[in-house]
């Protein structure tokens, strides 16, 4: 990387002026523009072009470059973000330094925005053309720097996301450490039977899932294990796993299971069932343990060591916690959603024995597959109620959580089929069985589920009722009547939320919305990147999802990944912040406001100096301004190149402004009078402005706050009082370390 | 409060509905609808009543009554949850909540009670003959007609029509009181002015009279090229209507004047009103029973037992007194004799099943649900 910091350059600049067919031209006299840079200072060639992204005139271009010697390239023509990379694939196919080119937007800026005032909008491209020649002089070499990527990922959280996402990166060449925070792998796919769409239960597919990632050798699985640490970057992270004790060294045969499990004293609520039964501190999830290795909860187990006699040696509940440091290129969050707990008494929900979730129902229904009975009552109808903890009106959970008004239909029809007889009713805000999965809901509605919608903003109402519960609601497809069910069971469609993990939160940096799930950097152009680069983000961790949905960002994720990483280097933009260490004392505030966490303290002889992690900048200039030493410079705009714009486009108004200021001199001395009737011109909210500035200078946020103009509109209406001479800068900062601002001079 | 019934639905398909849980609530049905408007809306809300079983609301309810099957609705449902035959299921099941006796509800939903009722009232009309009938003479009248009066005294007979007619009348009116009951004191209570029930009588009348409502509902039909305004359905209705309460009248109030041993010119009122009578019925019947066998409409596709049991009867009863006419003005004396206690044992089993308990109470509920809710709407508007 060139440590260029843009001094002026003799160079020899080919400046190429557009015609865009006439979508410029036609408004926009480019001669004169050609006219007026030809002699600027540096200007080697001047040529105007029909279309200069054309194929001939690249190809002249490249020509021009090559016979002229040319060492810097000027287009003015369109936006950037249209043909910036085609320019500089010209500079680079000349030999040039790709990043010796800048493109000037003259037609979004001059011909589109002025067509109404073509003269104008000609002197406008001048000025920026100008601006443009004048970044040119100084710009230097730049070159994308390569940073090494090792290609091996740590991918967090072994439910079907994250095991599809470790198989697909394996199936690559990838090598692959994932890690499941439990014992057990499939998370809560493992705990459904048959599930939406098709024939297949949740249990097989992530026992599928899992076979395989069996018989891959570069998958190394982890159970019990959690991601601690996270250092490094992108392309070469360096991952702390802090792996828990199973317990169990050895699978105990079924008796030994069966005779340890007696023995042990400790039980806890098994979460499995949703609580729906009590579990021993040894245990597993029976057939569905993937692996089929029994685990001990130490949460749990108090080590009384009861179960070791039947166990023959092979438990072991000394076991240490171990920690490992991996390295890997990137990083693929997997870590699956919780699924709403409603609070107690919401819809009953704790009070009311009869009032279970969704989750619980499903558990209900394996547990239970020849007839269903609640509190030892057999159950013939069910009332649904809708968007528990999904869909509220404030709060973190507005969100629609995508899978629940399917599942529910789902589950009515699984109920039918299994259990005949039983009659379901559904109490919903309107039905979301989106897309393919409509067909569920067309037949559930067929099958004689009797479907009910409650208003938004209003909900039903559980009450116990005697020996049992009674539902209330105004059903807007009865003429808004209001309707009793007594049913035998109700289950709450309880959403998905995200997982409450800060400790992940806070070793990944990643974002997380308001809604506590983790943030992509575009929903739509990069769905599953984070602002942090080599972490990925997919499945349910991301939004909600269903099996479907979670494995598609699942293959998007690994897509992302293996394309970084499996090159074998990475390359970055040139276009990142430096940092004088000269300068720099170390006073923490650009470490403070980059989001990217690419700041770091280094030892620079005896003092301490922030230091860019060139792999972790964006190159989004957030630090520049906070710094007070003024030491860090944003490569590809540094302040000269910035400055020496703006002079150029000033130029000319600080022309006009001299002879305004020179009619002015040679009117009478400024009074005190005149400053009055000057100030009687101004707009209200303007003099409002410097009546705050009266007794003392003060700062934009005071200001803002004594008068009650937004601060942004504060901001300019003082950039123009001072610009017409009204206000000037005080060069002081205020306790909160805000510049603060007086009347000027004219003013006493 | 409305309370859901779960198993109502259920219930409702032995009354004759199908698939009414299909219904996603679309509201095309009673967009459809011509005799739906602002104060009886239906029959969307009926199909959902029915759906959540919200049974007292239903009993309450006249709006089934309004529907006249033009059938528009189901041919419209974009789900085939057969609006059109829900209503008429719950005629079925309102004319099975008026019934005190609960004779209707196992007519409607047992096919072994009804056929039993049946055999059972044949069977004592037939021992009655055995024991009451007259002598059976051979001889004929001067005009050579049979001397059917002798047989079957016309005295003897009206005073059976008689007892009859006051059961029949009896079990009706009491229905029809619990059905002024349900409507007026049901969950939605509304103070009548007293008045109303006479301004509004009008109603009562010119609906038996004409059902006009059912010209308005049904479709017309194409004939050939042309467009017919007046719907055939209709037309076939009122015709066999007109000469069922014909015939009901001559038989009860005029026996002695139309059950004659005179052979009347074929001018003379007696057999021109009974040759009306007679072609009002078979008209109506055979276009009925030809529709339902064709099933080429909604409003006939879907036949219930019920509705086969009343067309059979009603047909046996006009055949075999069609058959009485022609044996009797031919001079045939046994024919005559057997035929008439054939006829009478089909006639009396109808008309005891049909009129108070199944099918044929219709005749009385549709005019008083026309006038209640004339009532009823009068009332709530002086509410407003
Ligand atoms: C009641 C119910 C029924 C459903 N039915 C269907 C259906 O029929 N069809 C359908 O398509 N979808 C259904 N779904 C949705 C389906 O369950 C999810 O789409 C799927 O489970 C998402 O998988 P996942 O891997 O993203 O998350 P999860 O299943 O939550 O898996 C995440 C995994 O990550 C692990 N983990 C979490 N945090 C960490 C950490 N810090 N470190 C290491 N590991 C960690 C967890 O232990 C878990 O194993 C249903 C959901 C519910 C609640
Ligand atoms: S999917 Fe259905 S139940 Fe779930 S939050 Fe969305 S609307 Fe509510
Ligand atoms: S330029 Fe942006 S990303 Fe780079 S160090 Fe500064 S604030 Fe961080
Ligand atoms: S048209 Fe059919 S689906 Fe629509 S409301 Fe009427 S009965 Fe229901
Ligand atoms: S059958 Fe005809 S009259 Fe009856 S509800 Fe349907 S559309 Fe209305």
């Amino acid at each position: 990387m060139s440590e260029n910091r843009g001094s002026i350059k003799k160079k020899k600049i080919g400046v190429y002026i557009c015609h865009c067919g006439g979508n410029i031209s036609d408004y926009v006299d480019v001669e004169a523009v050609k006219d007026a840079v030809r002699d600027h200072p540096g200007v080697s060639l001047v040529k105007t072009t029909m279309f200069t992204c054309s194929d001939s005139s690249q190809v002249s271009m490249v020509e021009d470059i090559r016979e002229n010697g040319l060492d810097a390239m000027v287009v003015a023509s369109c936006s950037p973000k249209l043909h910036l990379m085609t320019f500089r694939d010209v500079a680079r196919r000349a030999g040039l330094n790709p990043y010796n080119y800048i493109q000037v937007n003259i037609r979004e800026q001059s011909s589109w925005a002025h067509s109404d005032h073509p003269a104008e909008a000609t002197d406008k491209a001048i000025h920026l053309v100008k601006a443009g020649i004048e970044k040119a002089r100084r710009l230097g070499d730049l070159n994308p720097m390569e940073i090494e990527a090792v290609n091996r990922a740590v991918v967090v959280g072994a439910g079907i996301s994250g095991m599809r996402a470790a198989l697909e990166l394996a199936g690559m060449g990838t090598e692959v450490f994932l890690v499941e925070k439990e014992p057990f792998v499939g998370g809560h796919t493992s705990q459904w039977g048959k599930v939406f769409q098709g024939e297949a239960r949740g249990d097989e597919i992530v026992e599928r899932l899992y076979n395989e990632v069996r018989t891959r050798e570069n998958i190394t699985l982890f159970t019990g294990a959690g991601v601690t640490a996270v250092k490094g970057n992108v392309g070469n992270f360096e991952v702390t796993l802090t792996l828990q004790p199973r317990g169990v060294k050895e699978r105990l045969t079924e008796e030994e299971f069966a005779e340890a499990v007696q023995a042990c004293p400790e039980s806890v609520e098994d979460a499995f069932n949703f609580g729906l039964m009590r579990r021993k501190a040894l245990y597993d999830r029976g057939d569905r343990s993937f692996p089929a290795l029994q685990a001990i909860d130490f949460g749990a187990c108090t080590q009384c060591g009861k179960c070791l006699e039947a166990a023959h040696g092979k438990i072991d509940l000394e076991q240490p916690e171990e920690t490992i440091t991996v390295q890997a290129g990137a990083i693929l969050v997997n870590t699956g959603f919780d699924p709403y707990e409603p609070e107690k008494g919401e819809f009953g929900y704790g009070e009311i024995e009869e009032v279970i979730t969704l989750p619980q129902l499903e558990r209900l229904m394996e547990l239970q597959p020849g007839k269903l009975v609640w509190k030892d009552k057999e159950i013939r109808h069910i009332a649904f109620i809708y968007c528990v903890g999904s869909r509220q009106p404030e709060g973190k959970n507005t969100y629609c959580s995508r899978y629940c008004c399917t599942a529910a239909v789902h589950a009515a029809l699984r109920l039918g089929e299994n259990y005949p007889g039983i009659k379901t009713f559904h109490l919903h805000k309107g039905m979301r069985t989106y897309g393919k999965q409509e067909v569920l809901y067309d037949e559930a509605s067929r099958n004689g589920n009797v479907f009910l919608q409650f208003a938004e903003g209003t909900q039903p109402e559980v009450r116990k009722n005697g020996q049992g519960v009674e539902v209330r609601l105004h059903d807007l497809l009865t003429l808004g009547k209001e309707i009793e069910i007594h049913p035998d069971l109700v289950v709450l469609v309880t959403g998905m939320t995200a997982r409450n993990d800060p400790g992940l939160v806070k070793t990944l940096k990643l974002p997380v919305g308001a809604d506590g799930f983790f943030n992509e950097v575009h929903m739509k152009l990069r769905p599953v990147e984070t602002v942090m680069d080599g972490i990925y983000i997919s499945g349910t961790c991301q939004g909600p999802k269903n099996i479907t949905e979670t494995m598609t960002s699942s293959l998007a994720a690994t897509a992302k990944a293996n394309a970084l990483i499996s090159k074998g280097t990475i390359s970055l933009e040139p276009n990142l912040a430096v940092i004088d260490e000269e300068k720099c004392v170390w006073c923490g505030k650009c470490d403070e406001i980059c989001t990217y966490g690419a700041i770091e303290k280094v030892k620079k002889g005896d003092k301490e100096v922030a230091r860019v992690i060139n792999a972790a900048c964006k190159g989004c200039g957030a630090c520049l301004p906070v710094c007070p030493e003024d030491a860090i410079e944003l490569l590809g705009y540094t302040n000269e190149e910035i400055f020496s714009m703006i002079d150029a486009i000033a130029e000319e108004i600080r022309f006009k402004e001299k002879h305004k200021v020179e009619e002015e001199v040679a009117t009478p001395a400024a009074t005190d009078e005149d400053w009055h009737i000057k100030v009687e011109k101004l707009d209200e909210k303007s003099k409002k402005i410097l009546r705050t500035l009266q007794e003392e200078p003060r700062a934009v946020p005071e200001i803002a706050g004594e008068t009650g103009i937004p601060v942004k509109e504060v901001m300019y209406r003082l950039m123009s009082l001072r610009k017409y001479g009204y206000v000037k800068d005080t060069n002081e900062i205020n306790e909160d370390e805000y510049y603060t601002y007086a009347l000027s001079d004219m003013s006493t | 409060m409305a309370k859901v019934n779960p198993d109502f639905s259920e219930t409702l398909k032995d009354y004759g509905a199908f698939d009414l849980t299909a219904c996603y609530n679309c509201g095309t049905c009673t967009a459809v609808c011509t005799l739906s408007d602002e104060e009886n809306s239906i029959p969307r809300k009926m199909v959902r009543y029915g759906v959540l079983g919200l049974e007292e609301e239903i009993q309450s309810s006249v709006d089934p009554w309004l529907c006249y099957y033009c059938g528009e609705c189901s041919t419209s449902c974009p789900r085939q949850a057969g609006p059109g035959e829900l209503m008429m299921s719950l005629r079925r099941y309102l004319t099975a909540s008026y019934d005190w006796t609960g004779l209707s509800r196992r007519f409607y939903t047992s096919k072994i009670w009804e056929i039993a009722a049946i055999m059972l009232l044949s069977a004592l009309i037939l021992v009655l003959f055995l024991l009451f009938h007259g002598p059976m003479t051979t001889e004929l009248t001067p005009q050579g007609g049979v001397q059917l009066n002798t047989f079957a005294p016309w005295k003897r007979i009206e005073t059976g029509d008689w007892i009859m007619a006051g059961i029949l009348s009896f079990f009706l009116l009491s229905n029809i009181f619990r059905m002024y009951r349900k409507i007026f004191h049901g969950p939605q209570k509304i103070r009548v002015p007293f008045r109303l029930f006479f301004t509004q009588l009008w109603e009562l009348i010119f609906h038996f009279l004409t059902q006009w409502r059912f010209s308005k509902s049904t479709r017309t039909t194409r004939i050939g090229r042309k467009e017919l305004k007046i719907s055939p359905y209709w037309v076939s209705h009122w015709l066999l209507m007109s000469g069922y309460v014909l015939l009901f009248t001559m038989i009860v109030v005029f026996l002695e004047w139309f059950q004659t041993d005179i052979i009347h010119p074929w001018w003379h009122p007696q057999r021109l009103l009974g040759y009306y009578a007679t072609f009002g019925l078979a008209f109506g019947l055979i276009f009925f029973v030809y529709g339902r066998i064709r099933r080429d409409q909604e409003n006939n596709k879907h036949s219930h037992y019920t509705d086969w049991t009343f067309l059979v009867l009603l047909s046996g009863t006009v055949i075999t007194g069609i058959l009485v006419h022609i044996f009797r003005i031919s001079g045939l004396p046994y024919a005559t004799y057997y035929t008439y206690v054939l006829h009478l044992m089909i006639l009396f089993p109808m008309l005891m099943i049909e009129v108070p308990f199944s099918k044929w109470s219709h005749l009385a509920y549709r005019p008083f649900a026309v006038y209640f809710n004339g009532v009823r709407n009068a009332a709530l508007k002086i509410k407003k």
